[in-house]
């Protein structure tokens, strides 16, 4: 039965299986691991491979220059690159989280590549110290390494995104300790990385940058050979001195595991496998030991490298790609020998239904009421399972399930099989990703895609996006760049062509971006082109800028109405060209005038001036000037009657004279010159008076001023020289006389001739002052009757009042005017009666 | 004092939004750790009192100064700016910055623009070589909630920025504002513009749908159906009439700003010699509510009844035994019993002013010029004003409103009145004559005014208007509909093609169209007609229309908003957003730039 096959191949390790299928054979031609050194990034990541300088192999026909060797884990050879690096001794080789590969050298200079052997500048270097003392070793992790000089100090680069190296507390060791590992920071209490150093004496240092701490203090019973820290970084796993394979907590405060080795030498490489089993590895001999039970070995005639995945390990050999993992626990329920759970029997009734075979109903009989989990059991299942046709078994098992029973989630067999194609995709050996679904499901799809971008895998990139409903921006925006930087030869127009073609997949990609990525690739024909296709004009007006082409930038800026854009488009071209230039360019685009116009009148008062000389705006110069005047006045500097004064007059005389250079500013010019004649004349006004109350007060304060001061030469003088018509003499002169109670004057005045604008402002100045006895004397000779009549009622007098109001027949004036007298009945039956008289008389 | 009005009872979650505001404060505060002094622009002040209470801000450690160009007070190390995004007001933070520097301070700056950081600003920062200094930040504050339905964007200057310097900064912010409004709404499917700026703004919105869209598809159906927007330009008749509404005269006589006012405490009755208090007016004051958006006359009429009734309840509680359930209706009545005492002192205090002659005169000549029939009265009566020198901003209304309904005075009068106004207030005022010639509000004529016709044809003159019972919008001024309102009354039953005739009598081109994905789909094709079953929201509630005002609105015309939303038949509910709530003065004041 196909069943027995697939348990076949499993080794029983203390109460759980493994398995060891091969992933890839390896297609690489002369590679020998035994000679290279090698980095293999997890996940499924590229492996580079070069030729080990610290031993000594016969070269063949090989060059004696050293080649770095990029392959995917398929084995397909990626890129390479000479390498001709000094520095010494390549020390060390890993690849970063991002897929970076990190090669350190003696002299502790980093060298960095990306997944193409693309050299990425600038080299990074762990500093002076170990320049001069030489890198003795280095241990790795996801964005950071650690190293130790040969005089036996630490040093860390926490963080590639963000290099800078920091020298870790003195171990204070005379001997190179005999293995290193490290805890990440992410994982330890003060959140800086942790360096485990087994030396000499029965103890591990835990090296930090603040201190060093003594750890396993009577747990141990002697030196360390190997050290391995889980993926957790809980535990330790090492190797003793005295050939015992020792579990720890990572502080070395409990023993979890400790079990005899066969070999006292300690191991070549040492990992954990997952979370429950570690594996050491001797020449040709692989261990892997559980917690309890009898320990699986693995014979090699080859040497191979372990890649710890964070569901197993990656046994990389000359020939092949191995996967060691712990068999699923749904794959062991269908498909250990015997096994006669739900799982396994649903299995076994498609096979029998395949076969047509009535014990197909049987067995779905037996586990009808655990049949959902029967079939999440073959879905999870399939999950685990790298072979394609064993997945379409178990899915078909698992619909077959499912047709049985109502309460299964349906989308949970789609959403496997969406799993499973792309992760079928990846694995394939051209792409050569050979990730399990727990190690994707870690990673992300979000990451996966960015990954084959990296390896300008960009159309599965773009289909496994479409197909897990992603944004494609980012694949399309890579892509588009990628193409740029290699389509050198492609002319503009063309390759426009063919970035559009793609682009336009996707709404609301930033053209802006690309574009930029043409400028900095010398395109800038194709940059302008692209940019042109960009409809966010905040993206679009800088970019236009960065390239030069301000006049369609400040085109699109007033276009989309965000003066902010303007702006920036303005002080662009005002530091760029001559301010003649600018001004011709602005005084053609009245918004970007306008706002240059607003900024300038604020901070650039002359150069707003020069501005509107150049385009024949003397009126606004005018203007300026008179502000200007007006400043001078404000300033305390310039107390009335200073010399000062001189300049301002000056200022608005030279205002007056640029308004007269135009007819349409006739008015302003004129209102320039009575400004003038003004201060003139208050200020000879402040001279005699002694009094500095005039100088700027407007023309009818001054004629005030006078009268109350008794001057009515003075304000005689003023309403000629400004021509102060009669009227509005009269009101000026009445309000200031009732100001200052000089009722004979006020009187005298009223009969110096018959006022141009009757009494009415006599009345009103009396009433205003509350005085009656003055205001009637004027209310009798007002001309109207119903005026008459509101006067008497403001000072309270309804009789005469309602008599006025009677002769002038206004019967709605009567009832308002009882109204106010509502509180008076007296009064208001004065108006009833009055009123009704009236509207008899309109009868 | 309750300052923040209560929005549950907006017709759009108004809530969330102010909410959202103040995390993004708080976050702001947040982000400089420890005790900090916090300068705000004193107009952003006003706005964020609507957001946030004081109280909360001082448990964030906050020290709270107003920006001016004196130096900052404060023994906290860190200062945190948060102010418009003017150039003006980053002379007074350098100022400040220059300042400590020169006395030694080192002090931790943080600058946050509101709505957002400008290249203007940053540009007088770097000038002033100040930019290495300060972190800058953005406060994307672009709309606050006055009311449960009046949003504000606090662009106070926009108007005169638009007519008379060309910058249109704000009508950005004001497509923004909208925009950010669609994200929470949905995408605003009918759009309706009259005027200039407002066309724009309907443009940039449509540009920023483009550049950012809104994603539509998780909202079925847009909360808001139809925007109306609407220039101030194309009424600037009604601003420039005193307001007969309470709130209106409240706003008139007394500045309500950002909704409360503040006068002597002695006037509400409180025994606080030359104290001032602060009163809020919001909806939250259930009386306020009532009659808020009532003619005067009627307020005062019904504040009596209410008082008498409340006495009559009170004897009759003081003779004859009472049950207990009407004990108890009668502590209900006690229980408004303080809303009662706020609102007759307010009402008493305001009748002082509208008694005045002057007042009434002014009224009395406001509806002369409206009527556009008697040209020498209007023009003695304001002569005569300018010759008493009575307070400027009182004859600028009357001179404009003149000016407009003629459009433009003749010459030989036009510079009458422009001497005799420099004459008689003084010669700074060139600029503000400048500014408002360039705004178009007071100029020479030019062409023979349309005035009558627009008057008769939207039947702004209502005869017998009966404020207590009215049954049109013209009781907000005692018989004149305000121009505005009326348009949008037409924009809301038919759109704009029945009154397009009229509207191109008006200043200011005008636009109808619709957007997002339903202008394929005929089901969302309402607002035209009476089919209002379809612009019905699901659960009862009706549709919302965002009634836009770009250049400022008053509390009149919000009231005759209001208005039309009790009447039967309407099958929306409005909220209204301006660019700032102005009356004739406020707005008047924004041209007068001294030259000084």
């Amino acid at each position: 039965m196909a069943n027995v096959s697939v348990a076949a191949e499993w080794q029983l390790l203390y109460n759980r299986y493994y398995r060891k299928p091969e992933l890839y054979p390896m297609p690489w031609k002369h590679v020998d691991l035994a000679r290279t050194k090698v980095a293999a990034a997890p996940f499924g990541g590229p492996v580079a491979v070069i030729r080990d300088d610290s031993k000594i192999v016969q070269l063949h026909a090989e060059s004696a220059l050293r080649k770095l060797r990029l392959f995917s884990s398929s084995g397909r050879p990626l890129a390479d690159a000479v390498w001709r690096h000094p520095g010494g001794r390549l020390v060390g080789m890993s690849w970063t989280d991002d897929q970076t590969l990190l090669c350190v050298v003696q002299d502790g200079t980093v060298y960095r590549y990306d997944v193409h052997a693309n050299l990425i500048e600038p080299n990074l270097s762990l500093g002076k110290e170990c320049f001069e003392d030489n890198v003795a070793d280095c241990a790795f992790w996801g964005h950071g390494l650690v190293c130790i000089t040969e005089a036996n100090q630490l040093f860390c680069i926490a963080d590639f995104r963000n290099p800078s190296a920091v020298k870790l507390a003195d171990p204070g060791i005379d001997e190179m300790p005999h293995c290193m590992a490290v805890i990440e920071p992410q994982y330890t209490v003060s959140g800086n990385v942790e360096v485990l150093l087994g030396v000499d004496d029965a103890v591990v240092l835990a090296v930090e940058e603040d201190g060093v701490q003594r750890l396993g203090e009577g747990l141990l019973r002697g030196p360390l050979q190997k050290m391995v820290v889980s993926r957790d970084g809980k535990w330790l796993a090492s190797f003793t001195h005295d050939g015992r394979l020792l579990v720890t907590t990572s502080d070395l405060t409990g023993v979890i595991i400790e079990r005899d080795c066969e070999s006292a030498l300690p191991p070549q490489q040492i990992a954990w496998c997952g979370m429950d089993a570690v594996l050491l590895y001797w020449d040709d001999m692989l261990l892997m030991m559980g917690p309890e039970g009898e320990p699986v070995h693995y014979l090699f005639d080859e040497p191979i490298i372990l890649i710890p995945e964070c569901d197993g390990v990656r046994i990389l050999s000359n020939t092949s790609m191995e996967f060691l993992q712990r068999v699923p626990d749904s794959t062991v329920s269908i498909f250990t020998i015997g096994s006669t759970s739900p799982a396994a029997l649903l299995y076994d009734a498609l096979d029998h239904f395949d076969r047509r075979s009535a014990k197909a109903d049987e067995n779905l009989r037996l586990i009808r009421s655990s049949l959902p989990e029967a079939v999440e059991a073959c879905v999870d299942a399939a999950g685990h399972e790298f072979d394609v046709s064993r997945q379409q078994t178990l899915l078909r098992a698992a619909s077959y399930g499912q047709a049985f029973c109502s309460n299964f989630q349906r989308d949970r067999i789609q959403e496997m099989c969406k799993i499973l194609r792309v992760l079928n995709a990846v694995r394939s050996p051209e792409i050569g990703i050979p990730l399990s679904i727990q190690q994707y499901k870690l990673l992300t799809p979000s990451v996966l895609i960015g990954r084959l971008i990296n390896a300008h895998q960009h159309l599965l990139a773009l289909k496994v996006s479409e197909y897990l409903g992603m944004n494609q921006e980012v694949v399309i925006m890579h892509w588009a760049c990628s193409k740029i930087t290699a389509s050198l030869a492609i002319p503009d127009v063309t390759l426009l062509e063919i970035l559009l073609d793609k682009l336009k997949l996707c709404k609301g990609i930033s053209y802006a971006a690309v574009a930029a990525h043409a400028d900095k690739n010398d395109r800038r024909k194709l940059a302008a082109l692209l940019v042109e296709h960009e409809p966010r004009s905040s993206k679009q007006v800088p970019l236009l800028l960065s390239i030069g082409e301000e006049d369609i930038a400040l085109i699109k800026a007033t276009e989309c109405g965000d003066t902010d854009l303007v702006y920036l488009v303005l002080f662009h071209i005002w530091q760029k060209r001559q301010p003649l230039e600018f001004f011709g360019t602005i005084q053609a685009r009245p918004l970007a005038r306008d706002l240059f116009v607003t900024y300038a009148r604020i901070y650039k008062h002359e150069f707003l001036k020069d501005f509107f000389l150049s385009t024949g705006q003397l009126q606004d110069v005018a203007f300026l000037l008179w502000k200007e005047s007006w400043e001078l006045g404000k300033n305390p500097m310039a107390s009335k009657g200073s010399p000062l004064h001189g300049p301002r007059i000056k200022l608005i005389e030279k205002a007056h004279g640029l308004f007269a250079e135009t007819k349409e500013h006739t008015f302003e010019s004129k209102a320039a010159e009575e400004h003038a004649k003004l201060l003139r004349i208050q200020h000879e006004l402040e001279v005699t008076t002694k009094q500095a109350i005039f100088v700027d007060s407007s023309i009818s304060d001054t004629i005030r001023t006078c009268i109350v001061l008794g001057n009515n030469r003075a304000a005689m003088k003023v309403k000629t020289e400004f021509k102060v018509s009669e009227k509005r003499w009269y009101w000026l002169k009445v309000f200031a006389l009732a100001t200052i109670k000089d009722w004979v004057a006020l009187e005298k005045f009223s009969k110096e001739k018959k006022p141009p604008i009757g009494y009415r402002p006599f009345v009103e100045a009396c009433i205003e002052a509350d005085e009656k006895g003055e205001a009637i004397k004027y209310i009798p000779k007002l001309a109207d009757p119903r005026e008459r009549a509101e006067s008497y009622a403001r000072i309270g007098m309804a009789k005469e009042a309602a008599d006025a109001a009677s002769q002038a027949k206004d019967g709605e004036l009567l009832g308002r005017l009882k109204l106010t007298f509502a509180q008076n009945a007296a009064a208001s039956s004065i108006f009833d009666t009055l009123r009704d008289r009236l509207s008899f008389q309109g009868a | 004092m309750a300052q923040i009005p209560n929005l549950d009872n907006a017709p759009v979650n108004l809530t969330s939004i102010r909410e959202h505001s103040q995390k993004e404060l708080l976050n702001i505060l947040k982000n400089v750790r420890g005790k900090k002094c916090l300068v705000i622009d004193p107009k952003l002040g006003d706005s964020l009192s609507l957001i946030i209470q004081t109280s909360i801000l001082k448990e964030h450690g906050v020290e709270l100064r107003h920006l001016s160009g004196d130096p900052i007070q404060t023994d906290c190390s860190k200062v945190v700016y948060i102010v418009h995004a003017q150039p003006k007001l980053m002379r007074f933070i350098c100022s400040n910055i220059h300042n400590d520097v020169s006395k030694g301070l080192q002090r931790e700056y943080h600058v946050y623009f509101v709505p957002r950081r400008t290249v203007v600003c940053e540009k007088v920062l770097e000038e002033e070589k100040l930019h290495n200094m300060v972190t800058i930040g953005e406060y994307p504050l672009y709309s606050v909630p006055m009311d449960e339905d009046v949003l504000s964007f606090e662009l106070d200057l926009s108007y005169k920025e638009c007519q008379v310097d060309g910058d249109t900064s704000s009508l950005w912010h004001i497509a923004k504002a909208i925009h950010k409004l669609e994200f929470s709404f949905g995408v605003i499917p009918n759009v309706r513009a009259k005027g200039k700026a407002s066309v724009r703004v309907a443009d940039i919105l449509n540009r920023m749908q483009a550049e950012e869209p809104v994603n539509s598809s998780d909202m079925v159906v847009p909360e808001i159906n139809t925007v109306i927007l609407l220039d101030r330009e194309v009424d600037m008749v009604t601003p420039l009439c005193s307001q007969l509404t309470y709130e209106g005269l409240l706003d008139e006589f007394l500045h309500i700003n950002n909704g409360s006012v503040e006068l002597d405490a002695s006037i509400m009755g409180l025994q606080q010699e030359g104290k001032k208090t602060k009163v809020p007016l919001n909806s939250s004051d259930k009386l306020f509510k009532e009659i808020r958006d009532l003619n005067f006359e009627v307020v005062v009429q019904i504040l009596r009844q209410k008082a008498t009734s409340m006495k009559q309840d009170y004897t009759e509680m003081t003779t004859t035994t009472q049950t207990v359930s009407e004990l108890k209706d009668f502590v209900k009545k006690l229980n408004s019993l303080p809303e009662m005492t706020r609102h007759i002192n307010l009402a008493q205090h305001l009748s002082t002013f509208t008694s005045k002659p002057s007042f009434l005169g002014q009224l009395d000549m406001e509806h002369t010029i409206v009527e556009a029939q008697s040209y020498d009265i209007c023009f003695e009566y304001i002569e005569e004003l300018i010759h008493k020198q009575e307070p400027l901003t009182t004859v600028l209304r009357l001179l404009i409103l003149f000016s407009i309904t003629n459009s433009g005075l003749p010459k030989k009068h036009f510079d009458y009145f422009r001497r005799e106004l420099l004459h008689s207030y003084g010669f700074e005022h060139i600029a503000m004559l400048n500014n408002l010639e360039k705004a178009g509000l007071f100029k020479k004529q030019e062409s023979k005014s349309n005035w009558l016709t627009i008057k008769r044809a939207l039947q702004l003159v209502v005869e017998d208007t009966d404020t207590a019972n009215p049954n049109d919008i013209a009781y907000v001024f005692s018989g004149y509909a305000p121009l505005s309102i009326r348009l949008v009354q037409h924009a809301i039953r038919s759109g704009w093609r029945p009154v397009e005739e009229i509207l191109k009598l008006l200043p200011g081109p005008h636009l109808e169209m619709k957007r997002g994905g339903f202008s394929n789909s005929p089901s969302f094709d309402t607002l035209s007609g009476i089919q209002s079953s379809i612009a019905k929201v699901p659960d009862g509630r009706r549709a919302v229309v965002l009634v836009v005002f770009v250049g400022g609105v008053t509390f009149a015309e919000i009231s005759a908003l209001r208005f039309l939303c009790t009447q039967e038949g309407m099958a929306y509910d409005l909220i209204i957003a301006t660019t700032k709530i102005v009356n004739g003065q406020t707005l008047v004041e924004t041209f007068m730039e001294k030259l000084g």
